[in-house]
């Protein structure tokens, strides 16, 4: 059996400058050919888990393993199968586009140039220009570009569609799904929440430096919460509605509700049936709602 | 370990191109007059010969500026030329790996299978080439001009002032470099590095009229960078070891560092 693409085990981080954790504990494991989205708002500890697995930083404890071998002592051999691209790329600006994927090639030792010119094309980059004379989305091309055309096993990927026009995100998720039927695994880092949903298997949401739930997208969005647009014709029974087990009101406006529910639907239906519904609409919870909820019990235990 | 080598030097092509030109200009603007005086020499010399000794001092302890050895000592050797090369040690250690930190272009190279130590050996590789470019341009300019001015001075103790004005120069690109090794940025390193280069010059040279100067002179580069010894055949060469042991000192310090930091501002 393969060794997992990337094992990590108890990893902390804390800087020199600040006296909490970055990164707290992470034990989390990605498996061969699986596309593993890791979410979580800005400063919740994704790049720094990045950063960690590229060993760009060292932890303060626990270890991290990718394709079976260790982070740190083997970075350069662990480096050869893996395609990287950083949420703010570094590049350099007085190079054309060219000049740079001519040097990370260089470095990567493999090449595959048949496959670098098709990737300049599906995503229509302009290899003659000057980096510097870029625009945000276009430079990011060329970072997408550097990460895949080496074909890796594993890409690690921080934001991989920021500055993307929504064309080129769509070309973008066909390359993820091409390498994983290719048998790569993905590493992606996000806070799109419909990017993770659309190409990823198993989804992590990070708070606070701590992995706080680890599920398959499918998984996930079945146990989340359904929402309910309600409007009746008089008004809504919000008292009846409050005694309703796993049920919250989310905005009561004249005659609308809008609920979320969780568990079994019968008695808000019971509810209902006493009550003349002129309305009723649901949503089907996607990562979005899901990843909110976390978020908003957060902000409910520090009130 | 090639491919940096080869696009840090690529990067650094215009810089370098332009340092070349300005150490030529300067040699040559240096050089050009000396015909126009050196029948004069005695007379011009007696003016000079009631400096205070520490105005000598600061002269580099000499009041010859006219014969032949005492006109490159002061011209070339003595003050400007390890100065221009100074500045540019310092800006080369400084920026090579600070400049790829600030940027995160850093960060791409070693998502490559590329080791800190040959990334930290490249780029130390390129700096070194870059100043030695630039030392050998002005060493084959100040070679060329010295037989058509008429400046009788010979060849192998211009080979040797050169040589070590290089190693002092490399000293300080080595301080500048295991700064930003180390973590500094690149402002950080470049002060610190000026510092100690300046610094090295005032205590060095008034340590011939202020007799305590001389103990941390010593610790200093500058104080055993002594050009008119070396054109006149008198230079202690055991002073080229401080040179080089500070060298060696800081490419350890640098790789012992960056090895194990954390990268990233």
């Amino acid at each position: 059996m393969d060794a997992p693409s990337i094992e990590i085990k108890n990893l902390s981080k804390q800087y020199d400058a600040s006296t909490t954790y970055a990164l707290k504990n992470l034990t989390l494991t990605v498996k061969a050919g699986e596309v593993y989205g890791f979410l979580g708002p800005n400063g919740a500890g994704k790049s720094t888990t990045i950063r960690l697995l590229m060993n760009f930083i060292r932890p303060t404890e626990g270890s991290a393993q990718i394709h079976g071998l260790d982070t740190q002592k083997d970075s350069v051999a662990v480096k050869q199968s893996i395609g990287y691209l950083a949420s703010d790329p570094g590049l350099y600006q007085e190079m054309t586009g060219n000049q740079y994927l001519d040097y990370m090639e260089e470095l990567q030792l493999t090449t595959n140039p048949t496959y670098r010119r098709e990737l300049i094309q599906r995503l229509r980059a302009e290899p003659q220009k000057r980096l510097r004379t870029l625009s945000r989305g276009n430079k990011q091309k060329f970072g997408i570009i550097q990460a895949f055309m080496h074909q890796p096993r594993l890409l690690i990927l921080d934001e991989p569609t920021s500055g993307l026009d929504p064309l080129m995100q769509e070309v973008f998720y066909e390359l993820i799904h091409e390498a994983k039927q290719r048998g790569a695994s993905a590493f992606i880092s996000s806070h799109i929440l419909s990017e993770v949903q659309k190409t990823c298997d198993r989804v992590g949401i990070i708070k606070s430096g701590q992995l706080v739930s680890e599920q398959s997208v499918t998984e996930i969005t079945h146990k989340a919460e359904q929402l309910f647009h309600i409007t009746f014709a008089s008004t809504p029974p919000v008292d009846q509605l409050n005694k309703v087990l796993g049920l919250h009101i989310i905005t009561h406006k004249g005659n609308e509700l809008t609920i979320k529910i969780h568990g079994d639907l019968a008695p808000l239906f019971s509810v209902l049936s006493e009550h003349t519904v002129l309305k009723l609409y649901t949503r089907h919870p996607d990562l979005e709602d899901i990843f909110m909820d976390f978020y908003r019990e957060d902000q409910e235990d520090t009130i | 370990m090639i491919p940096i080598i080869k696009w840090t030097l690529w990067q650094q092509r215009w810089s370098t191109s332009r340092w070349s030109i300005g150490v030529l200009l300067f040699i040559f603007l240096s050089l050009i007059f000396y015909p126009s005086f050196k029948n004069d020499a005695a007379e011009l010399q007696q003016s000079f010969a009631n400096l205070p000794d520490a105005a000598v001092a600061l002269l580099g302890g000499s009041t010859d500026f006219f014969s032949p050895i005492g006109f490159l000592n002061s011209q070339i050797y003595f003050l400007m030329l390890p100065l221009i090369l100074t500045v540019l040690a310092i800006s080369v250690g400084s920026s090579l790996l600070a400049r790829e930190e600030k940027d995160s272009t850093l960060e791409v190279l070693l998502a490559r299978p590329v080791a800190r130590t040959q990334l930290l050996a490249a780029k130390a590789l390129s700096g070194f080439s870059i100043l030695l470019t630039v030392t050998l341009i002005a060493l084959i300019k100040i070679l060329l001009m010295t037989p058509l001015i008429g400046l009788d001075v010979g060849l192998v103790v211009i080979l040797q002032a050169t040589l070590v004005c290089f190693l002092m120069v490399l000293s300080f690109a080595s301080i500048a470099f295991s700064l930003t090794a180390i973590g500094y940025t690149r402002g950080a390193s470049t002060g610190i590095a000026a510092i100690i280069a300046l610094a090295g010059y005032i205590i060095s040279s008034l340590a011939g009229t202020v007799s305590w100067l001389e103990y941390p002179a010593r610790v200093l580069p500058f104080y055993y960078y002594q050009p008119e010894s070396i054109l006149l055949g008198s230079y202690n060469w055991a002073h080229i070891l401080f040179f080089i042991l500070l060298i060696i000192g800081c490419g350890v310090l640098s790789w012992f560092v960056f090895r194990r930091r954390d990268l990233g501002y």
